[in-house]
């Protein structure tokens, strides 16, 4: 989904994959750093949660803040649905990401024993 | 009335309160397997997880509880032994199961909206009367996933839009059809606090982030979780 809509963005070629899954590397999404930090506090629950809040809202706006929360909300939600149920990736999705995922190390997850 | 936001200075948005309030209300009510008492139970047991604390229960089976704080705070390592044990536990069943997980993921989406926001958690609901339908979908059948699936002709009447032109939907939005009442709930709640299935397929502006920062966001999300999905 994130290499889809940078490219219907016209973003494409700054995208970095691997700033999706880890610090690392700088994704090259607008605000990329900052989102995502705020989502790894968020998910892990760290003292940094409140700071990049007010970083947010100040950065980006109270919006911005809210909308990227919703986000995290529902993503905590949808990965507990897919491997709580054992969901194999859908084919299309499978066929279309399976030399990104190499890429990025997603074959180590337990979860992708659900997808043959 | 639940999701007031009193007092809080922010931006939340009327579909966010109105999905909220409808999963409250969802989790209130007796389901086909499960009633209104056990539900909230079952979210009671979640929230706890997500703060450590391994609580017991004197309304809900064991299994029932080791399953939640499981896919609370251990979600990246179930797999499918996990799900034949617990569904194989006395008091379960593969139906009891994905109406445990669905009320489990819901009502933790919106206690991590919350958490994410600085808001304190939305006190549970109070459990409404009632016993369970216990009707199991005729067409229920047993595919690729661990439960079984419910194809477009066994889903609530206009439900069936929320799996596009698929007989069976993508597998994550027929991921809990077993019990269909959870398709409609799935796409709700995605539309207060992420996007609509529609939305998803539009163009930006669709949030005050853009398309991929929103995708990034879940991205890591996925990936703090080991999603593979």
């Amino acid at each position: 989904m994130l290499r889809e809509s940078s490219k219907r963005n016209g973003s494409l070629d700054s995208l970095n994959l691997q700033g999706a899954v880890g610090p690392e590397a700088d994704s090259g999404v607008p605000h990329g750093d900052l989102l995502t930090a705020f989502a790894e506090a968020a998910v892990r629950r760290t003292d940094a949660l409140p700071g990049l809040r007010e970083r947010i809202a100040a950065e980006l706006g109270v919006q911005e803040l809210v909308d990227a929360a919703g986000v995290v909300a529902n993503f905590q939600r949808m990965v507990r649905i897919a491997d709580g149920c054992g969901i194999p990736l859908d084919e299309l999705t499978r066929d279309a990401t399976d030399d990104v995922r190499d890429e990025l190390g997603l074959h180590e997850y337990a979860s992708a024993a659900n997808t043959a | 009335m639940a999701f007031e936001y009193a007092g809080i200075d922010l931006p939340i948005r009327e579909k966010t309160i109105a999905s909220q309030r409808m999963s409250w209300e969802m989790i209130a009510r007796p389901g086909r397997w499960w009633t209104g008492a056990e539900r909230v139970e079952i979210a009671r047991i979640g929230r706890a997880a997500r703060e450590l604390e391994a609580v017991g229960s004197e309304l809900l089976p064991e299994a029932a509880v080791y399953a939640i704080q499981k896919l609370v705070v251990d979600n990246a390592n179930l797999n499918r032994e996990f799900y034949a044990e617990v569904v194989a536990a006395e008091g379960m069943t593969e139906d009891r199961y994905v109406e445990l997980v669905a009320v489990v993921v819901h009502s933790l989406s919106i206690d991590e909206f919350h958490r994410a926001l600085g808001i304190e958690p939305e006190p549970l609901p109070e459990p409404i009367a009632g016993e369970p339908s216990r009707q199991r979908p005729a067409l229920a059948e047993q595919r690729d996933s661990w439960p079984p699936l419910v194809p477009r002709q066994g889903l609530n009447r206009g439900d069936d839009v929320f799996y596009g032109p698929l007989e069976w939907g993508a597998n994550v939005i027929s991921a809990l059809s077993l019990v269909p009442e959870n398709v409609r709930w799935l796409h709700d709640l995605s539309e207060g606090h992420y996007l609509s299935f529609a939305e998803m397929r539009q163009p930006d502006p669709l949030r005050a982030i853009s398309r991929p920062q929103i995708e990034l966001i879940a991205s890591r999300v996925s990936a703090l979780n080991e999603c593979f999905y």
